[in-house]
């Protein structure tokens, strides 16, 4: 069961890095990000899990909790990552304004 | 002194400055200025304050986030806050003290920066990572005006996404399968790990700061974002924020890859050489003067790495030493080329003829920094080149040495073509001429540094600490006492 959610988690990964490094529209660049950092988190999370465990919360009703710490690290870089992805967004309208495109091929500025 | 107050004291400053700016918008310029040297004294007396291991909240190491200060770490707590003071008074007087959102993002780099050095917890690192790096691809963007600064800060930003991403990945799967996130802890229980699982985190880790600190082949982002940004930040980026990386890079590789796989520094020493000759060939190429001196930046890089790949105590000295005359040299050169470049109303190196008897002493400086940086004999350049062929050679890796030695001589030439282009004639003189009092002093100081590092092997307590960085970052051991203790 396990190692079904960490090859998920991976491919996931790769098909975010895959993504940024084919396509020519800055949004599918973004969204590759989006899906790089999807694919870290689902690891993070599912190393927590623990089969047939309960939340960690008190009171604690008994039973072997899973562990908690991988969620607040999910959490925190889920805070990160918004504030990644919003700021390309926002250099993306910018980009936008200049040149009335989003095709990487297209935008000349810093080539060569 | 704690050590989490040369975190706090930048962090205080960006927040309260637009506190300043809502209430009591005359006092922004004072605020900046008195903020800049609170957070740069904070950072000396920790530097100063000697050995320290702080445990945040008081727990145990094993659970809370652990500060440590380590005679790496003063070194590189003195050049951040020596980078950081110099760039914000030029900034500042670039700028002037409109422009608030700016020295917020500044403050918070500078914050984040001070949090990579002193602490000891690998996810903490992760997440000072990102604030410095978000503040970063800001400040690079800056002002929102300029089109090219807006695409090269929107480049690093999905370069240094890809490079936190694999860090992340590479600290999860520490953390999978250890359970700990320690530095000090996982550099013990670390080597124990089956090797596919080393090789896998250990990986990602080097791919992610590959990619953070510029070295071949995600060095992509760098010539854009030093040749688009303004001078100030240039100047920044080059001598500070291009080195927070390499000392994570120093500080991992010696305390969880060395003790772990000896194959990685040879990945280092591969990478280091081949950034090295790449930053060297491109920068040879170069019409633009910022893009030259960015692509100089990146051969320097290779050298550091170079010098990291060494796996000795000589190597790391030489590292250290060698980031430190990078700074001094490469601040100056951009903020020289930066002044010369707005006389001109060009950054063309065809077009800056005659600007030697326009400016005479910049380019006098320009002439010193250029010479330094190439490793002519006398200089700090050269000392830094000379600990590191003396420690490649120790550790028998012949060719990286022969590659420093021939960039010494491509550098020499490709920054002779803008000193050429200086003392030659000028077809028209320069348009524009505003004095630079702030710059100019900068740029004596920073010129007076060059030398005194030069002199620095020759200066006993200079060389016993740089000599005691190496020792001390080489010996994982001691690192791993102090901490647990």
């Amino acid at each position: 069961m396990l190692p079904i959610s960490y090859g998920t988690a991976i491919v996931v990964f790769c098909i975010g890095l895959y993504t940024i490094l084919s396509k020519r529209n800055l949004f599918k660049t973004v969204i590759g990000l989006s899906l790089m950092e999807g694919g870290v988190l689902m690891l993070i999370t599912s190393s927590g899990y623990v089969p047939g465990g309960v939340p960690a919360l008190l009171p604690f009703a008994g039973g072997e909790p899973v562990n908690p710490l991988p969620h607040s690290f999910t959490l925190t870089a889920i805070v990160i990552g918004a504030a990644d992805v919003a700021l390309a967004l926002a250099f993306i309208i910018k980009i936008h304004r200049r040149y009335g495109t989003v095709d990487i091929d297209k935008i000349r500025g810093l080539r060569g | 002194m704690n050590p989490v107050l040369a975190i706090v004291a930048p962090f205080l400053a960006a927040f309260t400055i637009p506190l300043f700016f809502v209430f009591r918008k005359k006092w922004v310029g004072t605020a900046v200025i008195l903020f800049g040297v609170l957070s740069a004294l904070t950072a000396l007396f920790v530097a100063a304050g000697g050995e320290a291991v702080t445990v945040m909240g008081g727990w145990q190491p094993e659970v809370g986030i652990a500060l440590v200060v380590d005679s790496l770490t003063t070194a590189f707590l003195i050049l951040a806050s020596l980078g950081f003071s110099a760039s914000l008074s030029a900034a500042a007087e670039t700028f002037g003290y409109g422009p608030w959102r700016f020295y917020v993002l500044f403050f918070l780099s500078w914050a984040a920066t001070n949090g990579i050095i002193l602490t000891g917890d690998l996810f903490n690192l992760f997440v000072f990572f990102e604030i410095f790096s978000v503040a970063a691809y800001l400040v690079v963007a800056y002002p929102p005006r300029s089109w090219q600064a807006i695409e090269a800060g929107f480049k690093y930003l999905i370069f240094g996404t890809v490079g936190a991403l694999f860090l992340l990945i590479g600290i999860a799967y520490a953390f999978m399968a250890t359970g700990q996130l320690n530095m000090a802890i996982l550099a013990r229980v670390l080597p124990r790990a089956p090797e596919a699982t080393l090789s896998v985190v250990i990986g990602c880790l080097v791919v992610g700061l590959f990619i953070k600190s510029g070295t071949v082949p995600g060095h992509f982002w760098l010539p854009d974002a030093h040749s688009s940004a303004q001078t100030p930040v240039s100047a920044l980026l080059s001598g500070v924020f291009v080195k927070v990386s390499l000392y994570a890079l120093i500080r991992l590789a010696f305390l969880l890859f060395g003790s772990a796989d000896d194959r990685v520094f040879f990945v280092l020493l591969l990478f280091g050489t081949v950034t090295l000759c790449l930053g060297h060939l491109m920068a040879f190429q170069q019409e633009d003067i910022k893009r030259l001196l960015a692509y100089s930046t990146v051969a320097q890089v290779g050298t550091i790495v170079i010098a990291i790949g060494c796996a000795s105590s000589g190597g790391v000295t030489a590292a250290v030493y060698h980031a430190f005359n990078h700074m001094a040299a490469k601040m100056g050169l951009f903020l020289v080329s930066g002044v010369l470049a707005e006389d001109r109303a060009s950054r063309d190196i065809a077009q800056m003829g005659g600007l030697f008897r326009h400016r005479p002493l910049f380019v006098l400086a320009f002439c010193l920094f250029a010479a330094s940086i190439a490793g002519i004999p006398p200089l700090n350049g050269f000392m830094s080149k000379w600990f590191l062929l003396v420690a490649a050679a120790e550790r028998g890796a012949l060719i990286p040495a022969a590659a420093v030695v021939a960039g010494t001589v491509l550098s020499a030439a490709y920054y002779l073509r803008p000193i050429t282009a200086f003392f030659g004639p000028a077809e028209t003189e320069p348009p524009h001429h505003r004095p630079h009092p702030v710059t100019g002093a900068i740029v004596a100081l920073l010129a007076l540094l060059c030398l005194v590092l030069a002199l620095a092997p020759y200066i006993g307590p200079l060389k016993e600490g740089l000599l005691a960085v190496g020792r001390d970052t080489v010996n994982g051991a001691r690192y791993i006492e102090r901490v647990l203790r």
